[in-house]
């Protein structure tokens, strides 16, 4: 009998979790650990954002589910790791905290024979300071909670611009390092549209803040895309966007301070600067959870599981941008230390940004980090879980499921605005994530054809039946694994 | 310069006719891409 714990119940974990279900006996145990009871579809919060969506459209109870299908379940957080054990029992265990109830705050080991690391991002706001969602008028939509607040906020902007009040809207991401500019993309796109819905469109200036130093780049170093006939850039691409739908946009700014309505930024030129606002949405910083890990004497051992992130099999030598090479990204997602530990999704340390990494003239790094999406988020967890059900079904002691995302592609369907005949939706795919510049040394190393964008309606039909699809899978409904990650 | 939307691709991405067909050929060409599969880039060790 082996016993899989997981970590996290997002879309790299629950993934993990649903396929080691399905595909391991019932003598073997798979456990979940989360602080969140609910499965969250994170891409539709956008909607939510807009007030198009409610919560409840995009998440539902995974205690059911997983009671149900036979996958325990622990409403609690990782704390520590103890990959050997320690000096009282030999088995590895990751101590938990209860999040919930009678228990909460009481602390329990609980051990494992494999362990998936799926806890993803830290949204670290306390990193640009006065930047905490809903509070000097700067919202986020990362989580749930978050896009209703951002609602909220707007919703009081749209009363206020129809009663004759002139606003500022600043969306993009807040802070240098900033990664996950799709999302902030989506939202300035839907907030657009929404206000030509409610007729106030007029009544506001709706400006773009991101740390890219071109549009476009979404941390992946832009891309060189079909669209048509034509053969463009992304910036392009979403210059002509941003043009169709009068938005002004600012680049290569590290937002380092939120102040009621002002967000102090450096350029790239070194100039420290500010924007007002009356209503912004910045991304924060993602970083690792800062979890801590000893050996068994009770020694500290993060270095071997921790870089920020989870240590995998990545080739994480600090080298110059000219000299990355596709062959860094990791291909297993197992940590080289702990053979039994794996971090798919977000949770993984990347070996290093896909975008070229700038630096303004007084020396502040100031680019976008990686993005990994639902997409890459899912095929890797599942390569985890196929990796680990044939470890313990004995068939194979090597890895055989490889999935990097040198050679992986991704589709982005971005929404553009909601509505069954009146939204539009931005889709683009890349192929592969990370630029191969030795295949495709001239087309920015990736594939033509399999890199293309299309502006449209049909974007918008592909979003919300994605929505549908990915929770239908979400809930393990009936032949939900033949749904593709 | 920035290339601008005309008016006729603003009424192309906008006709729910024509945009059904591409709804139907954007899902099969993103199909084909995430069912071409994915792997390692480095030779086995
Ligand atoms: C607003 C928004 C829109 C997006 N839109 C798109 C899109 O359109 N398309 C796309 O492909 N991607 C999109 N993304 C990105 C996508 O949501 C992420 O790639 C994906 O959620 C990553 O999955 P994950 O499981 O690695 O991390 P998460 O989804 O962040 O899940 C992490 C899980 O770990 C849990 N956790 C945290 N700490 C602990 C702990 N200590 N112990 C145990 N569990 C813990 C969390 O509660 C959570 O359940 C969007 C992201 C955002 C924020």
């Amino acid at each position: 009998m082996a016993k899989v714990v997981i970590l996290g119940a997002g879309i790299s974990g629950h993934v993990a979790a649903s396929h080691l279900r399905r595909k391991l006996g019932k003598e073997h145990k798979v456990v979940v650990v989360s602080p969140n009871g609910n499965y969250q579809w994170v891409p539709s919060n956008i909607w939510v954002g807009i007030g198009r969506m409610k919560p409840k459209d995009l998440l539902f109870p995974l205690a059911p589910l997983y009671k149900k299908k036979g996958i325990g379940f622990i409403r609690g957080k990782a704390v520590t790791f103890h990959p050997e054990g320690d000096t009282e029992n030999s088995s590895p265990y990751v101590n938990i905290e209860y999040v919930l109830g009678e228990d909460k705050g009481k602390r329990e080991k609980v051990t494992y024979d494999y362990l998936i690391n799926a806890t993803g991002p830290r949204l670290a706001f306390n990193l640009t300071e006065g930047l905490l969602p809903a509070t000097n008028k700067a919202y986020s939509v990362c989580t749930y909670d978050h896009a209703e607040h951002a609602w909220k906020g707007l919703q009081e902007l749209i009363v206020s611009m129809k009663k004759g009040q002139k606003v500022k809207i600043l969306i993009g991401t807040g802070h240098a390092k900033a990664t996950c500019q799709g999302a902030a993309f989506e939202y300035i796109l839907n907030v657009e549209q929404e206000l030509r819905r409610h007729k106030v469109r007029d009544m506001a200036e709706i400006t773009w803040i991101a740390n890219e130093h071109k549009l476009g780049d979404f941390g992946m170093d832009g891309m060189l895309l079909t669209y048509g006939s034509n053969i463009m850039k992304s910036n392009e691409m979403v210059e002509m966007i941003f043009e169709d739908r009068g938005i002004k946009w600012i680049l290569g700014a590290g937002v380092h301070k939120i102040e009621d309505g002002v967000a102090h930024y450096e350029n790239l030129e070194g100039e420290y600067k500010s924007e007002d606002y009356d209503f912004a949405m910045l991304i924060p910083a993602f970083t690792g959870h800062g979890f801590k890990a000893y050996n068994k004497d009770n020694d500290d051992i993060t270095e071997k599981l921790f870089k920020g992130f989870m240590i995998v099999d990545a080739d994480y030598t600090a080298k110059p941008y000219e000299q990355w090479s596709v062959q860094d990204w990791p291909e297993t997602y197992q940590n080289p230390s702990y053979a039994n530990i794996f971090a798919p999704g977000i949770a993984f340390a990347p070996p290093h940004a896909i975008s070229k990494p700038r630096v303004s003239k007084n020396g502040t790094a100031i680019s976008p980090s990686p993005p990994r999406t639902g997409m890459p988020s899912g095929i890797t967890a599942k390569l985890v879980a196929d990796n680990i059900i044939d470890l313990i079904q004995g068939k194979s002691k090597e890895l055989h499921h490889k999935g990097s995302m040198g050679n992986m592609g991704a589709a982005c369907i971005a929404s553009a605005g909601y509505g069954m005949t009146s939204g539009s939706g931005v889709s683009i795919t890349t192929y592969p994530i990370v630029p191969d510049f030795k295949k495709y040394p001239d087309t920015h190393g990736r594939k033509l054809g399999k890199t293309f964008g299309e502006i449209g309606l049909a974007g918008h039909w592909l979003k919300l039946a994605l929505h549908y699809a990915f929770l239908y899978k979400a809930k393990m409904k009936p032949f939900w694994w033949l749904i593709p990650e | 310069m920035v290339r601008r939307i005309s008016k006729y691709k603003k009424f192309v991405m906008g006709n729910p006719v024509i945009q059904f067909f591409k709804f139907l050929w954007l899902s099969l060409k993103i199909l084909i891409i995430v069912a071409g599969g994915h792997g390692g880039t480095r030779k086995v060790s």
